[in-house]
């Protein structure tokens, strides 16, 4: 029986990818007020940015709980004897907690095996789709996680921010706080570093910063795969798309939303660019 | 939600024990927010510690009302205090005690009133109460509570949600209450360590118990601009510390007051909190012995603790080392003006050589300020043509690897700091930065010295004259009149933003006009005013 593979929501890895690849993904949660919605579930992206700008008060949220985790082991279990569940962060989030304690309590009904992305948005979506393709020549459990940890190292985020006041305001700032409190308006560009958010650099206008990703990116020069993401902005991202198309094919290009509970922290008018770096030969 | 209308003694217990856990997940990151020269160095291990204390009291207490919890807490802080912030801390018992006398439980007014009096009580055991310290947080949160209070909610979580928030706004606000914070870009570490607790306490209310073993609290992180520390006041400058002193001390009819007076010259951070047969005194002083001979005629001294803050701060400096972010390169600047060198600072500069046109620093000037810098490795910005030289003459001074980035005018200096790499290595970095100065046009305007003839122009003395990149190739009979001559200059169709650094001598009206002139004629422009104080030069305005 072929290994199935779990993830969450904050792969940003669409409800159309997810079917194509024949994944799970599990939603975090989001909430405005007393009201909590499923990640990409019960909230569209639109949706969210819409309340994100307009609510007096910032959402917060909330991994999936253990439960969440067991209805899906369960119900895989019922079609294979071995789940690779690839998840966030766990310096952003619990979601690794939950889906470790799900396992304990599935004892042993399935192979399950936790793997911590250290990544997050199509940083982490990557690493699953490049996990999915691999098993499709029939890996076991313990070979398929040894492929999603040594992808990891060649995933690249990097992520253009307007603002960090919501990474900020989320407790999320990891080692990017020294940005903080520039009395100029600076854009800082971001990676993730040993899973958590790290400064690469700032710059001054969306323009700049779209120049600073595109050089990033063309210092990679064996690419296996890569991802776009907005948060408010789709013209800006899909332009990226053509000017990167330069550099690597642009239909081969995925193309995602930062999903509402990534876009808690990193704010409307955000880009997030993933390369995966193809392995040394 | 359910409501909670009043908590018995138990409960209380119960809910500060989960809130000195919730405290003690966090008390490294606390003891990392600690600010040099204020050479406490461990708040979050002192205020972990004295919490524990309080907590092993309560536990003992034979009376399980809430005030004889309380009063019991009261008195394990008090034996167990460390440092300044478990004493302050202790304090704050105190006046939960006194508030809740003679309560069997206790409802959200008294709740809201305890705490009152836990500020009160904090600030009367300081002789020197600081703002910007976890003073003004407790009293913050006491302040939301009885606001909460009297806006007719008897719902204790409700009221203890107010007093968290507020605690973490106030937390927050501390940078700008207490200079030492914002030049280090923290916040307070005592204020940290009191909204935590009060976070912890909520938490256990609102039977958050699963999620509190998994999380860890956050350190409240400030939105504030910091400055660079400017090397004189902060390394440079060698303050004895002396000693930390602190002890208990046990007798009969002692009075804190008179102690207070008769040590208040002895020392600095002078704390003296207690009752007539305990009293727990912390000061820094350089002659910890005659504080302890003092004492002795007192009473009994009991856990006595007296420690070198000079090695505590040479603790602190290591410990600064490994908190620096991903790099171990420096960068300093060469600038004059409060405003630049703040402008400097917020972007990530480790220090600021006072300087600039007229008044050139020396090699030895910028040397001094590289040798106190943390990182082996130094990149300078002189910001003038004129300072090259002396910049390039650092290197063959000093062990530390140095790097100048030939940037001669300020708006260069700023677009060089910001093109940094957090990633690259040191070399790279220097290159980087190189090649982003073409990206930056700089307009600098001032006045004549003297009356001259240069490229052309005719130049009266104390003339409006502009300078493009250095060169100058503009004079008028107003700063508005060169400024125009030197944009026209310019296709600014093709910039993106324009930062406006006004000078100590710029007119508010006139610099006004020149923002507003700028945004009209080119609306596609972000244009940003920034206040540089720089002296002579009415402005420098950086075209990107």
């Amino acid at each position: 029986m072929a290994v199935k593979i779990v993830t969450d929501t904050l792969s940003d890895i669409t409800s159309d990818l997810a079917e194509e690849l024949g994944i799970t993904v599990v939603p975090l949660y989001v909430r405005f007020g007393e009201t909590i919605y499923k990640d990409r579930v019960e909230i569209t992206s639109e949706e969210f940015y819409r309340k994100l700008v307009s609510e007096a008060n910032l959402p917060s949220t909330t991994q999936p709980t253990p439960n969440d985790f067991l209805q899906v082991y369960e119900a895989l279990a019922k079609e294979t004897d071995e789940i690779l569940v690839i998840v966030v962060s766990g310096k952003l989030s619990g979601t690794y907690q939950s889906a470790t304690q799900a396992k304990e309590l599935m004892k042993g009904k399935c192979r399950i095996e936790v793997v911590d992305s250290l990544s997050v948005a199509m940083g982490m979506g990557l690493i699953v789709v490049s996990v999915v393709n691999a098993v499709k020549g029939g890996e076991n459990l313990d070979e398929a996680a040894d492929l999603a940890r040594g992808a990891i190292a060649r995933s690249h985020l990097v992520a253009y921010f307007d603002t960090l006041k919501y990474l900020a305001k989320g407790g999320r700032i990891g080692k990017a706080s020294g940005l903080l409190g520039s009395l100029l308006s600076v854009k800082p560009i971001l990676t993730i570093r040993d899973g958590e958010m790290a400064p690469l650099t700032r710059v001054r206008s969306l323009s700049a910063g779209l120049d600073y990703i595109y050089n990033y990116v063309a210092g990679f020069s064996n690419i296996e795969g890569m991802a776009v993401e907005h948060a408010t902005t789709p013209d800006d991202a899909d332009q990226l798309v053509e000017r990167l198309g330069k550099i690597y094919p642009k239909e081969r290009i995925y193309r995602s939303v930062i999903s509402p509970v990534v876009g808690t922290y990193s704010g409307p008018n955000a880009l997030a660019i993933t390369i995966l770096e193809g392995k040394k030969k | 939600m359910s409501q909670i209308k009043s908590v018995a003694g138990q409960d209380l217990r119960d809910m500060f024990s989960a809130a000195t856990s919730w405290l003690e997940k966090s008390s490294a990151d606390i003891d990392a927010l600690n600010v040099f020269p204020v050479p406490d160095g461990d708040t979050g291990t002192n205020m972990m510690l004295t919490m524990r204390s309080t907590m092993e009291e309560a536990y003992r207490a034979p009376d399980h009302s809430a005030a004889g919890i309380a009063h019991a807490m009261a008195r394990g802080a008090l034996m167990g205090a460390r440092g300044n912030s478990g004493v302050i801390l202790s304090q704050i018992w105190r006046g939960l005690a006194q508030g809740l006398e003679e309560k069997e439980t206790f409802t959200a007014a008294d709740l809201a009133a305890a705490f009152q009096q836990s500020a009160q009580i904090a600030y009367k055991g300081v002789s020197n109460p600081v703002e910007g310290t976890m003073l003004t947080v407790m009293k913050d949160a006491a302040k939301a509570a009885q606001s909460e209070v009297d806006a007719d909610n008897e719902d204790i979580i409700a009221v203890l949600e107010a007093t968290v928030n507020a605690a973490a706004e106030s937390v927050a606000n501390t940078p700008m209450l207490l200079k030492v914070l914002k030049d280090a870009g923290v916040v307070d570490a005592g204020g940290q360590g009191v909204y935590t607790i009060l976070e912890g306490a909520l938490r256990f209310l609102r039977g958050e118990t699963e999620l509190m073993r998994l999380r860890k609290p956050q350190i409240i992180v400030s939105e504030l601009p910091h400055s660079a520390s400017m090397p004189q006041s902060a390394v440079v400058d060698e303050v004895p510390y002396g000693y930390c002193t602190e002890f208990l001390l046990k007798g009969e009819e002692l009075e804190p007051e008179v102690i207070k007076k008769r040590l208040l010259k002895k020392g600095e951070s002078l704390i003296v909190v207690g009752d007539d047969t305990a009293v727990r005194i912390h000061i820094h002083t350089l002659t910890p012995g005659n504080i302890l001979q003092l004492a002795a005629k007192l009473g009994t001294m009991h856990q006595v603790s007296i420690r070198n803050m000079d090695e505590q701060h040479q603790d602190f400096l290591e410990m600064q080392k490994e908190r620096m972010p991903t790099t171990d390169t420096a960068v300093i600047a060469v600038a004059a003006g409060d405003g630049l060198a703040d402008v400097f600072g917020s972007l990530g500069a480790a220090a600021v050589v006072p300087g600039g046109q007229t008044m050139n620093p020396s090699t030895k000037d910028i040397l001094q300020v590289v040798e106190s810098t943390l990182s082996d490795k130094v990149i300078i910005l002189p910001n003038n043509k004129n300072i090259i030289a002396a910049a390039n003459q650092v290197q063959s001074l000093t062990q530390k690897k140095i790097a100048v980035v030939p940037t001669k005018t300020i708006p260069q200096g700023v677009v060089a700091l910001l093109s940094f790499d957090y990633e690259a290595e040191f070399n790279t970095n220097a290159e980087i930065m190189e090649k982003a100065l073409p990206s930056v046009k700089t307009i600098e305007i001032t006045r004549s010295v003297r009356a001259t003839k240069i490229n052309g122009l005719k130049i009266k003395r104390k003339q409006p004259i502009g300078l493009l990149d250095g060169e100058l190739i503009a004079v008028g009979d107003t700063n508005l009149d060169v400024l125009n001559q030197l944009l026209s200059r310019l296709d600014l169709e093709k910039a993106e933003v324009v930062t406006l650094y006004f000078g100590e001598d710029a007119e508010a009206e006139e610099t006004e006009q020149i923002n507003d002139g700028i945004m009209e004629k080119y609306p596609h422009l972000q244009v940003e005013l920034i206040r540089g104080g720089q002296p002579h030069y009415s402005y420098i305005i950086s075209i990107e």
